[in-house]
């Protein structure tokens, strides 16, 4: 730990560097010992073991080896899963060819022309072996994986938006941004157990519940909330639209709410820092160049913030992918699995039904469809992102 | 303060902690004095909606945990007189004081040994050479992207007994499954590189003058200088080990270990219709985060500010 002995530098003045540089190492070791251990064991071994699991028929006590069996119960046999992999390659080959992959060719038109083909057979395959799935696999498992793609898609916007607008609102030359902020973040920290009781109390279905009172102030008729298993399209418009079509619960987006409720202040505290690198002469020179304050949002904030946007945006993809204590806290069984997400899923195969291996099959689609969904996000909004 | 004093023997030199302390902190944003103008009125107008918002749901708990069961159904508003006897009535029959005693041993040891573990790894790769060290550092971070959803069925097995040798056997239903898995994450370690990695080299130079070692470095120089980070490091943990549900709800099966967070949700489960006492439950479950909070909100605000910018 200390300098090398005396006697060894008497000696050699190269020796003892050396030595000195080897008991770094090995102390170095050493302090990385209990982190990397605990990490190994509780982070990186159960990846392997899950995958090792979910080969067998596992029920509370290992069984059989059944090879790829629970894969084929969960997506069908081999055509489905293939073919929509094969949807995603073409996906990734349209953009490839679309952004030029040959950089000199491409300022001819025509290479355009196979990158739509690709991504024409993309929508096709993936249309295909949609079907394909559906028709084989695990009906509960995949209506979990579209309400978990329902979850995200309209949690994440929803998130983003409302905390950009807060935080340019925040970061104008007004008093309290310290209290506002403060406000914002609060749900954030509080146990989500304690939050989801109170808003399965505020948005019960009963006429005199707050959030239906508030409905009746604004005339508007008293509704289920997290008991409805209709589609919010059909709730709000009447619209009849046939399966995934329909789109999200009123139970499911009575959860996006509070998601928002929930994370939002979070994004408003990552926005506000990173407003703080923004340049405030740039708001001065707009504001002598006649730009009002909503152009300055568009043509300054959003595009100098975008790198901050995008590392929000890829948190919450995965955040909301996995999410799991809220939705398991306030689903309701009047809510006939329709906020049922995939992480949920994986829950009940494992805790209700004891199908050990088959959870860890389905673990491993879901790690599967969070690594691809980041990897596109990546691929198609990294570019796009202005780093200055 | 001692700390301070031994920093200043060993550097021998010009700089100063405090000095040092306000380098390392992240730059405030200089204040103007404020003039108010009509047209930030509306803004106001926004930010009051949003706060409304986000409070309304704490404000609404704590009215309704005063009510009696009957104006929980009529729609009041506000109780007519406060019944603070409801928390009394949920601290008992929820046991929230054994499940009060859990949380705060389980939330203490799990942070006492993810600041350990993350300080030592942390300063590993931040100020020691050794081979590996990138490649190790590029592992760590892709272990962040590893959903708990994955990890959850192993892990279970794995502290049920029989997969890997666990000292004491199983630990189902015991203090070591709440707070031994938790005790170390490449996010802590990640962030408090960040900050160990600003301080100054000349540091360093001197302790090895005095005859200091890393460990005697780190102990005596390296953590007063980074309170900030460990602090945010320490109020991060606190509100993810404090608000952790899937985990617990595994792992216990009696209210021995169980924490707050499992108590209240089996409390909620069998409370039926008294709306009332959920409420009280939920206050008395959320009263030590909240406290917690309004002390140290700035350098909780900051802390997730710098570490999620940079993470």
């Amino acid at each position: 730990m200390t300098a090398p002995p005396q006697r060894q530098v008497q000696q050699s003045p190269v020796q003892p560097r050396r030595r000195a540089r080897r008991q770094e190492a090995w102390l170095a070791y050493l302090f990385l010992l209990p982190a990397l251990l605990l990490i190994g064991v509780f982070g990186l071994f159960p990846i392997l073991y899950s995958l090792y699991m979910s080969v067998y028929n596992w029920r509370v006590r290992q069984g059989d080896f059944v090879g790829l069996a629970n894969y084929h119960q969960l997506l069908g046999s081999w055509g489905g899963p293939a073919t929509f992999v094969l949807g995603l390659v073409l996906i990734l080959t349209a953009h490839w060819l679309w952004t030029g992959a040959f950089a000199e060719l491409s300022a001819r038109r025509w290479w355009r022309l196979p990158a739509a083909l690709a991504l024409l057979g993309a929508g096709v395959a993936i249309a295909l072996s949609w079907g394909v799935i559906t028709t084989h696999g695990d009906a509960a498992f995949l209506q979990s994986v579209i309400v978990t793609m329902y979850y995200a898609v309209l949690s994440v916007p929803l998130q983003i938006v409302l905390a950009l607008v807060l935080a340019a609102l925040l970061y104008g030359k007004i008093k309290g941004q310290g209290f506002f902020r403060a406000v914002y973040f609060l749900p954030y920290v509080i146990p989500v157990v304690a939050t989801a009781a109170v808003f399965r109390i505020i948005f019960s279905p009963r006429e005199s519940s707050l959030a239906n009172t508030v409905l009746g102030w604004l005339h508007f008729a008293p509704q289920q909330w997290l008991f409805d298993p209709r589609p919010l399209s059909q709730v709000l418009f009447g619209f009849q639209w046939p399966g995934v079509w329909a789109g999200p619960s009123m139970a499911l987006a009575t959860i996006v709410l509070f998601g928002v409720w929930t994370y939002v202040g979070y994004n408003v505290v990552i926005f506000l820092a990173g407003l703080t690198g923004i340049p405030r002469d740039l708001y001065e020179a707009a504001e002598i160049d006649g730009a009002g304050s909503i152009a300055q949002f568009f043509s300054i904030t959003v595009p100098l913030l975008s790198p901050v946007i995008f590392y929000v945006a890829l948190v919450g993809l995965i955040g909301t992918l996995q999410a799991f204590n809220h939705l398991y806290v306030m689903r309701v069984p009047s809510a006939q699995g329709t906020v049922d997400t995939a992480s949920i899923n994986i829950f009940d195969t494992f805790y209700q039904a004891n199908n050990y291996g088959l959870a860890a099959a389905e673990s491993f689609v879901l790690f599967f469809l969070i690594l691809v969904l980041t990897l596109f996000q990546f691929r198609f909004f990294g570019r796009k992102v202005f780093y200055g | 303060m001692a700390e301070q004093t031994q920093g200043r023997q060993i550097q021998g030199g010009p700089v100063q902690t405090e000095e040092l302390q306000a380098q390392l902190r992240p730059a405030a944003t200089p204040r103007e004095s404020y003039v108010f103008h009509w047209s930030h009125l509306p803004i106001y107008f926004f930010l009051m909606i949003g706060a409304i918002f986000a409070l309304t749901p704490f404000l609404y708990m704590l009215t309704t945990s005063l009510m009696t069961l009957g104006e929980t159904i009529n729609k009041q508003w506000l109780p007519h007189q406060p019944r603070l006897g409801n928390y009394a009535q949920a601290w008992v029959q929820g046991n929230f004081d054994r499940y009060f005693v859990n949380s705060i041993l389980i939330s203490a040891l799990t942070i006492l040994g993810l600041v350990t573990t993350s300080a030592l790894a942390a300063y590993a790769f931040a100020r020691m050479t050794f081979p590996g060290r990138d490649a190790l550092f590029v592992v760590l971070l892709a272990t962040l992207m590893i959903p708990e959803t994955v990890t959850f069925i192993p892990n279970f097995l794995m502290v049920r007994g029989g997969i890997l040798p666990l000292p004491g056997g199983s630990w189902l239903d015991s203090l070591a499954a709440l707070t031994v898995p938790f005790m170390a994450n490449a996010f802590s370690i990640f962030l408090l590189r960040q900050f160990f990695a600003r301080i100054p080299s000349e540091l360093w130079d001197a302790a090895q003058l005095d005859g200091a070692g890393h460990l005697r470095f780190l102990v005596t120089i390296v953590v007063p200088l980074s309170r900030a980070a460990l602090l945010t490091v320490t109020l991060l943990t606190f509100v993810a080990s404090w608000n952790s549900f899937l985990w617990p709800l595994l792992v216990t099966f009696t209210p021995t270990w169980r924490p707050l967070t499992v108590g209240l949700w089996t409390f909620i489960s069998e409370a039926g219709p008294e709306t009332q006492l959920l409420m009280a439950g939920s206050v008395i479950a959320v009263v030590p985060v909240l406290i917690i909070y309004l002390l140290t909100q700035r350098q909780f605000t900051e802390g997730v500010a710098t570490s999620g910018l940079k993470g």
